[in-house]
């Protein structure tokens, strides 16, 4: 019934967002748009799993070391990527997001082989009846954090002196500088915090959706969600990840299930050429 | 007016809250060169903008050469005849001089896709002739020795005269120049003085031109519109321009105006 | 003229000497290379040429080689006939996805090419009557005159002059009006705008063209690898055929020979590392576009220019 699709695209739907609000932070904090995003959560989980061979440590300190791990990650990836490139062309900066990408999900894919690895739900997978609706703990416990993410993300943002000085290092690079804010530590941080952010993503993520290195593809969805909320903008990232995993799911449960994802990558398609600001954003225009 | 290619009609372009152009209109004559002059945010660019089809307006009309261009697209416009330079070049940078002109005039030289593809005879006819015309116009700036040189590696000067060959190229019948004296030397611009009065008489080109420079506009308009805060305060010729009170009062502001009074 | 003849002779020569002195092996390898450089050849005039970023070059690949192998089988229609038919009907589709480009560009436009892959890799998979579905289907074979072509040896008689026509055509054309304004249109459309160009059309056409060059070249892959896998045309290949693009030089179209011969080679080299190849390609495309994002073919080859055509009787 219908309460029950909303219920369960719920989940997805929190997926997507929390994707999107790594998109959307990297986007609004340094500029630019990483199109390997979607690889970096795939990874994270992945890193886990590497973490518990190479360390022979259970999952969660696994978890915690692949967490730390990533914040590493996101320092290199600034400093060998991110900073060179920074006055490269677009088509460039494109390319070498992809390519990071790609460069993640080939190495998974020969270093722990191309099929799916079982990866354990942190909370419970038995399903809970509340008024008549089925709810998973586990799933549940996506939609809490993709929420408690964005709170978070929310505050530093607006609250924050740190947040406006992150937003202005993006908008303005010089007179940032002028005013005494570091712009290459500025967008240091957030790599650092939205690679972090990335593998926690993963980790949720991975039990819902088979963990393989193609599960980086779910970066499309996050994608979309981004654009349906405007994308630069934090609460936006979460009403369209919602967006998206409720129009999936009717899709799916009223037109076709294997159609699904065709479905979504046509609303990608639509959303962009009809209305490319998403349903709470504005556009911008260039001055000759 | 029956005589003015360009026509211009209570326009008002606006820009979210902000109106940059409020209700202007303009004429200007065939074969005649214009100037439109104003302080920063005036205005100038974004009319500028508007003629060229870049922007769309919110109220009035814009008609040249009888017909309406204020709703087509860009090169619909340019191919009627109005050519324009922009405010930061906006030339071909990897390509050479010569081949930012033959962009241009490849119009007139033209070719079918499948003899492009064969290099036929046509092909070859039209090629020679255009590399003659780019020559040609390369010459008439003054800048034809630099014809193999990369666009971006010329210096300053000889970039904005490409700017206008590239134009000239499009062989208009409107000349839409934007601040083309800014950042030249008092030599380069009484040789760009020279080289606009030339082109006005010679091929009876009409130019319409944006700018602060009084040394190159005071000198060589016939005619000048005066804006601020997108409306028009003053039109007439140089010598009534200068001295009229709004002009000064729009330039030097309330106490520069009274500063200047005998 | 006379270096242009002796390219000629040169490149003939070496085309009729190359099938006796080689092994299968080798013919088999230089088909490849060929076939793999016209779709690179197809991402070189979108791409680099004309400055739109596209990431659908896999699924024009796919369409091409599904689209012939299908008019095959189920219509009769022979490959040599098929292939060309198909891949125009392919361009058909770029020339469409070419009109996306008046509404975006930039990361959206590689957005909705990323999309259109995944549409159209997912299409393949579930049309299962039609194409055999996620296990695929095989490639009838290449029959031509009465003559089975099979073998590399074989093909190597229509992949090698095929090819060698559509990069002259290539060439032709960027040497031309229609050359210039693209690559005008590249480095500032506003200008190019101004100039009366329309933007859009050639925009449109340079992905049309990408679409019929990345069937063609689909339409050979398919007949020399014998079969079709869904799984082959997804985004990964898409960023596969970019980093050969950008090592061999992202706007040279012998930088897509060059790319091609390289990254067909690469597993040669790596004998027992097979399962690393698809990560040497990746670092390979993330070390050039930081380090050399023009590619190899900046480095030693004059800079492209568009009016060389030395008139006669012009000083």
């Amino acid at each position: 019934m219908l309460a029950q699709v909303l219920v369960s695209s719920a989940t997805a739907g929190a997926v997507y967002a929390l994707i999107a609000l790594g998109f959307v932070l990297i986007h609004k904090g340094t500029g630019v748009v990483h199109f390997g995003y979607g690889d970096q959560v795939m990874f994270g989980a992945y890193m886990v799993l590497i973490a518990q061979f190479l360390l022979g440590v259970s999952f969660w300190p696994a978890s915690i070391a692949a967490i730390a791990f990533s914040g590493l990650m996101g320092a290199a990836i600034y400093g060998a990527l991110m900073w060179p490139l920074r006055n490269a062309s677009l088509l460039a900066r494109i390319i070498a997001s992809l390519a990071l990408g790609t460069v993640l999900r080939e190495f998974v894919r020969a270093y722990m082989g191309p099929n799916a690895w079982p990866f354990p739900f942190l909370l419970s997978q038995t399903a809970v009846s509340v008024a008549g609706v089925l709810v998973v703990p586990a799933n549940l416990a996506i939609v809490a954090v993709s929420l408690g993410v964005l709170a978070l993300l929310f505050f530093l943002f607006e609250k924050t002196i740190y947040g406006k000085a992150i937003i202005a290092a993006c908008d303005n690079q010089i007179g940032a500088s002028i005013i005494g804010v570091r712009v290459s530590t500025v967008f240091l941080a957030i790599w650092i915090l939205a690679s972090v952010l990335a593998t926690i993503a993963g980790i949720l993520v991975a039990p819902l959706l088979t963990l393989s290195p193609d599960m980086g593809l779910i970066g499309i969805k996050g994608f979309t969600a981004a654009i349906l909320g405007g994308f630069n903008s934090l609460s936006g990232a979460v009403v369209g990840g919602i967006t998206l995993g409720i129009l999936e799911a009717l899709a799916g449960t009223y037109i076709s299930s294997a159609l699904k994802d065709m479905i979504s990558y046509s609303i990608l398609i639509i959303v962009i050429l009809v209305r490319p600001q998403g349903l709470l954003g504005v556009l911008t225009m260039r001055k000759v | 007016m029956t005589d003015s290619l360009l026509h211009i009609e209570n326009i008002t372009v606006r820009f979210g809250g902000i109106v940059a152009l409020n209700e202007v209109s303009l004429d200007v004559a065939r074969g005649s060169i214009q100037a439109v002059i104003g302080p920063n945010g005036a205005g100038k660019s974004t009319m500028l903008n508007v003629i060229s089809g870049l922007y769309s307006v919110d109220g009035g009309a814009v008609t040249f050469d009888g017909q309406r261009i204020d709703r087509r697209a860009p090169h619909a416009i340019g191919r009627m005849g109005v050519a324009r330079t922009f405010q930061n070049t906006e030339l071909f940078g990897e390509m050479s001089a010569i081949e930012n002109v033959m962009v241009g005039l490849d119009r007139h030289h033209p070719y079918k896709f499948a003899i492009a593809m064969a290099h036929g005879p046509s092909y070859r006819r039209s090629e020679i002739a255009a590399r003659r015309e780019a020559h040609e116009l390369l010459a008439l700036v003054g800048i034809a020795d630099d014809a193999p040189a990369a666009a971006s590696t010329l210096p300053f000067g000889k970039q904005r005269r490409l700017e206008i060959a590239r134009a000239l190229a499009t062989r208009p019948k409107l000349l839409l120049l934007d601040e083309p004296a800014a950042g030249l030397r008092a030599a380069e611009i009484e040789s760009l003085n020279l080289m606009l009065l030339n082109l006005r008489s010679a091929q009876g080109l009409t130019i319409l031109i944006i700018d602060h420079v009084m040394a190159l506009v005071m000198t060589i308009s016939d005619r000048i519109s005066v804006l601020n805060f997108g409306r028009k305060i003053a039109e007439g010729e140089p010598g009534e321009v200068r001295t009229a009170p709004e002009v000064i009062r729009a330039y030097l502001g309330e106490k520069g105006a009274h500063a200047l009074r005998p | 003229m006379i270096p242009r003849v002796a390219f000629w002779v040169v490149g003939i020569a070496s085309f009729i000497i190359a099938p006796q002195l080689l092994a299968e092996y080798h013919l088999f390898q230089i088909c490849l290379i060929a076939s793999t450089a016209l779709v690179v050849l197809g991402l070189v005039v979108v791409t680099g040429i004309a400055g739109q970023i596209s990431l659908a070059q896999s699924a024009f690949v796919g369409l091409g080689g599904y689209g012939s192998a299908i008019l095959a089988t189920r219509w009769g229609v022979p490959l040599w006939a098929g292939i060309p038919l198909s891949s125009f009907a392919v361009a058909m589709s770029g020339l469409f996805l070419g009109q996306l480009t008046l509404r975006i560009s930039g990361h959206y436009l590689a957005l909705a090419t990323m999309a259109f892959t995944a549409i159209v890799q997912l299409a393949l998979i579930h049309s299962d009557p039609v194409t055999g579905g996620a296990a695929g289907m095989p490639v009838p074979v290449f029959r031509m005159f009465g003559v089975t072509l099979t073998t590399g040896r074989h093909l190597y008689y229509v992949i090698l002059p095929s090819t060698a026509l559509l990069f002259l055509l290539v060439r032709n054309v960027m040497k031309s009006r229609f050359g210039r304004a693209v690559t005008a249109i590249r480095q500032s459309e506003t200008a190019a705008e101004a100039m009366g160009l329309d933007v859009l059309r050639y925009k449109a056409i340079a992905f049309a063209a990408s679409g019929f060059l990345g069937a063609v070249g689909g339409g050979f892959l398919g007949s020399l690898s014998t079969y079709l896998d869904p799984a082959q045309f997804g985004i990964t290949q898409s960023v596969y055929f970019l980093a050969v693009a950008v090592v061999g030089g992202l706007s040279s179209p012998f930088g897509a020979i060059l790319g091609s011969a390289i990254f067909i080679f690469i597993p040669d080299l790596l004998q027992s590392f097979q399962t690393y190849l698809g990560l040497v390609f990746a670092l390979l495309l993330l070390g050039f576009i930081v380090l050399r994002p023009k590619g190899l073919t900046s480095v030693r080859l004059p800079r492209y220019d568009f009016a060389s055509l030395r008139p006669r009787g012009q000083q």
